[in-house]
């Protein structure tokens, strides 16, 4: 079945020649590692860019799609889909589209199938630290989504539909008069779920109906002066119905709403100096009414809002045509409002950052930066980084790059007042722990306090260091070899870890938590990374490679397991035994191999492509079973698994005929990763049409 | 309740046992002996699976005296019969100003094995109120872990009891199981509220503990 799919191929989009698409891929201009304007292959530090045409011919519909596939990219669960980035979780990750920050995460994860890809031009990955550029949050990277902008005249319709009852509608019209350009672009995309366990009520995923709308307006005042601005918005709609640990059924809605208001002005002031000016507003806000089915009586009934609005000035400086000097500063104001939250709370933070861009020679650029961070509620940050790369020769070059990054406390972590009716238990943020506390003793309720809830109130931002080392390789310029070769060594030290913490005992038996720093974790790896492309038959083959090493430890389990203080009962004999080192299997959900594998086969002639692409993750913790709280023991594990998808698709003319399997084995673990549904078939049909003259480029 | 008898050092002690029945005019100093009490009740409240009759749940503590190996009655509370009780995860000591023993308890980290004597400098806490016991309760704080997210209650590998029972001798205890039949994995189903520990208990009221 594979080899037919293989033979069977191909698509491509109708308006670009595949050789202009691929060359363009290579060297694809990114703005999101420096905040100007660079070639990936320029750039000292890690930089992943997925161009449309990958996502197109992957046939993704959604960003954790197509994200799964990167290399040193990991898919987890915990609250939503979420994001992996040498192996820090999703919360240290900041989520950009079009340089802007995504606001909305569950217990820090930001929900990634939240994002359609139909409005994706190109996905900027930057690997460690940004916060030099871009603040909280940029601690392990920064995904930055490039959304179309109207630069000609054009328009599609897609239309898809798939297993458990999946379609997607897809349509975007660009239209451009001189200066002045429009795109609109708008999807629906609905699932009716799928269900590992029937015998339970409700649904492993229930159904769900989103919508996207978005749009951009560019246009320009004279030679020197450019407006664009965009909005988008987002709705979803899903039915909820579970069984509680007493069979009792709750069900009712949930519901997603999102927005975003981008204007942007750019002021070309002179050849030497370009003036930024951007204003960004997004609300997210959630909405949960599930009730008991047989009394209908509310069993949660609770909201979430959250408002993000930020104004920044960046200037860019061009110095005798070799060197750049980026300069910026801005303001946010973020506030949330909700169910567990007392009253609406809100922060503000002043920033200025600086960037130097030096080149001494040709072979050698040299880039130094930093950002100060000012919060109304934890002290100071200031990020530097400092990176550089030099070419060897015309196929090698070298690049590092050491850099700070830093995550501010969550307004989880600083104002979350719940208590939990059904078990007993209270968790309180750092700002509520002291009040709450006091009204607790006054009730009666504390039987002993473990810890002064006073100095909980100064916690501190997370923050860790990190270096980035590695080597590109490109065959092409001198031996005409189609083949590109990188490595990356990383190492991040991170600490102040927030945590929860037991701060009292309530006299229900039920723990009173808070947060506070407590960890100091490190994460080291190596990424490799290959692409080679040659000519079969009268098509093109692109092969593509890549694998991650990772090793994530909390330093204090491991000083802990040197010490000999931390043990484990052996499951055959039931004595316990001391931990070893070499038991210690690191932080959970960390996968110590990744690797994925891809083939793209196109034949230009016939409109034909297809693709075939595995990725494979090996096991990673998923609990502890044995009572001393780390991964030590076999039983402790998700077994490691590989998926492999497949696609392929003719053009004729306008029209794109796409048909695809997703988990072509239908590999599932309805246990520990019921995000993954089985095998999930689908066919699309799009049509695209383009203003002839505006071909010509 | 079955309890059941483990010697440990097995041929060690036979061979002592020999010795002592040929030269009666010797002091004798008995190795002492690890014992295992299986699903000790306490104070349960789920269902039975194998009858599904509600237990009795009386929110009283099972009493326990280590020298006897076996429960006291609960009228016998205000004595110094008994040396340790359960109730849920509270383990409680006969000793302190709530109780009428001479006992104390604290929690060492380490293995069973090899805790062989009690050092000179241990401190032994006791229960001076319903709320300050010298077991801590609480997650991570004394003998056990609870895991929010499948409300399981794992004892902590490492942790030793060491007792001083309430008519003043010492020993030591290693909690293995709260869960009936100490299955290796306790689920959802599994009845939580039974005890399956191993102690050594010394009788001739030295801290030596193998």
């Amino acid at each position: 079945m594979l080899v037919a799919l293989l033979f069977l191929s191909v698509q491509q989009p109708a308006l670009q020649p595949p050789d202009s698409v691929r060359v363009k891929q290579l060297d694809a201009v990114v703005v999101t590692a420096t905040r100007t304007e660079r070639r990936v292959g320029s750039l000292p530090m890690p930089v992943t860019v997925i161009g449309q045409p990958q996502i197109r011919q992957s046939g993704s519909l959604r960003l954790n799609d197509i994200l799964r596939e990167q290399t040193g990219l990991a898919i987890v669960n915990d609250h939503g889909q979420g994001l992996q980035v040498q192996g820090f979780g999703p919360d240290y990750t900041l989520i950009l589209v079009d340089g802007e920050p995504l606001v909305g995460r569950t217990a820090g994860t930001l929900e990634l199938s939240r994002l359609t890809v139909g409005n994706i031009k190109q996905i900027e990955i930057v690997k460690g630290p940004s916060s030099s550029l871009y603040g909280s949050e940029a601690l392990a990277g920064v995904v930055n989504i490039i959304t179309e902008n109207p630069d000609r005249t054009q328009g599609s319709v897609a239309a898809r539909y798939g297993a458990n009852r999946s379609s997607d509608l897809t349509g975007d019209v660009s239209l451009r008069k001189g200066k002045t350009g429009l795109y609109l672009f708008d999807n629906r995309y609905q699932s009716g779920g799928y269900d590992f366990s029937p015998e339970t009520a409700g649904n492993t995923v229930s159904p769900f109906l989103n919508h996207t709308v978005s749009g951009r307006l560019t246009t320009a005042f004279g030679s020197r002066l450019k407006l664009s601005v965009s909005g988008r918005f987002f709705a979803e709609q899903q039915d909820n119905a579970f069984s509680l640990t007493d069979q009792r059924v709750v069900s009712g809605d949930g519901a997603v709403r999102e927005y975003t208001i981008n204007p942007v002005l750019t002021h070309q002031a002179s050849d030497n100096w370009k003036f930024t000016y951007r204003y960004y507003r997004t609300g997210y806000r959630t909405t949960t009414a599930l009730r008991y089915q047989d009394t209908r009586e509310a069993y949660d009934d609770s909201y979430f809002r959250q408002t993000f609005d930020r104004g920044e000035v960046v200037s860019e400086r061009t110095i005798r045509n070799r060197h750049f000097l980026t300069v910026g500063a801005g303001f946010i104001a973020e506030g949330v409002e909700a169910t567990r939250y007392p009253g609406r709370q809100q922060f503000t933070t002043r920033y200025g950052f600086a960037q130097f861009e030096w080149v001494p020679a040709q072979r050698f650029t040299l880039i130094a930066g930093g950002r100060f961070d000012a919060h109304s509620q934890y002290a100071e940050q200031f990020s530097p980084k400092l990176s550089a790369r030099y070419e060897l020769s015309q196929t090698v070059a070298l690049r590092g790059s050491a850099g700070v990054g830093f995550k501010a406390p969550d307004f989880r972590q600083l104002y979350l007042n719940f208590d939990n009716a059904v078990v007993g238990y209270s968790v309180f943020g750092t700002q509520e722990i002291a009040t709450s506390i006091a009204r607790l003793q006054q009730q009666g309720q504390i039987a002993e306090l473990l810890l002064d809830p006073a100095r909980f109130g100064s916690i501190r931002a997370e923050s860790s260091v990190a270096v980035n080392l590695g080597a590109v390789a490109d065959f092409q310029k001198k031996y005409s070899l189609p083949l590109r070769l990188s490595v990356n060594l990383f190492r991040n030290d991170i600490r102040d870890l927030i945590e929860t913490q037991v701060v009292a005992r309530k006299t229900n038996g039920q723990n009173v938590f808070s947060y506070t720093n407590l960890s100091r974790v490190f994460t080291q790896g190596a990424e490799l990374d290959g692409s080679y492309r040659f000519t079969l038959g009268s098509g093109q083959l692109t092969l593509s490679s890549g694998y991650q090493f990772l090793d994530a430890r909390d330093k204090a389990v491991t000083a802990s397991i040197r010490a000999g203080q931390l043990f484990r009962r052996n499951p055959e004999t039931g004595l316990t035994e001391r931990v070893r080192l070499a038991d210690y299997g690191g932080l959970l959900n960390r996968s110590r191999h990744m690797a994925n594998g891809k083939v793209f086969y196109e034949l230009p002639r016939q409109g034909l492509s297809a693709s075939l692409r595995g990725v494979y993750r090996s096991r990673y913790g998923f609990a502890d079973a044995n009572g001393n709280l780390i991964l030590d023991e076999a039983g402790e594990y998700v077994p490691g698994y590989i998926t492999w998808h497949a696609t392929v698709s003719k053009t004729i003319k306008m029209i794109t005929i796409q048909a695809g399997v997703d988990n072509l084995t239908g590999y599932t673990d309805p246990q520990f990763i019921p995000s993954l549904a089985g095998r999930l078939w689908y066919a699309s049909l799009r049509w695209a049409w383009a203003r002839q003259s505006s071909i010509s480029h | 309740m079955k309890i059941t008898y483990q010697i440990l050092l097995f041929t060690a002690s036979l061979a002592t046992l020999t010795a002592c029945a040929s030269d009666d005019d010797a002091p004798v100093v008995l190795p002492v002996q690890a014992q295992t009490v299986n699903n000790l009740p306490a104070d349960p409240t789920t269902p039975s699976s194998t009858t599904g009759q509600p237990p009795l749940s009386t929110g009283k503590f099972t009493l326990y005296n280590l020298r006897d190996n076996k429960t006291v009655a609960n009228t016998d509370s205000a004595t110094n019969r008994w040396d340790v009780g359960f109730r849920g995860t509270t383990v409680i000591i006969n000793g302190g100003a709530v109780r009428s023993g001479q006992g104390g308890a604290y929690v060492h980290t380490g293995t069973f094995e090899e805790l062989t004597a009690i050092p000179a400098t241990a401190t032994f806490a006791q229960d001076q109120s319903a709320t300050s016991l010298a077991i801590p309760t609480g997650s991570g704080l004394g003998w056990y872990n609870y895991n929010s997210t499948n409300n399981i209650i794992t004892p902590v590998p490492g942790r030793v009891l060491v007792i001083r029972t309430g008519d003043g001798k010492y020993a030591k205890l290693e909690i293995l199981s709260y869960y009936e039949n100490a299955p290796a994995t306790p689920g959802a189903t599994s009845r939580s509220r039974f005890y399956t520990f191993r102690y050594v208990y010394q009788p001739d009221g030295s801290t030596k503990l193998n």
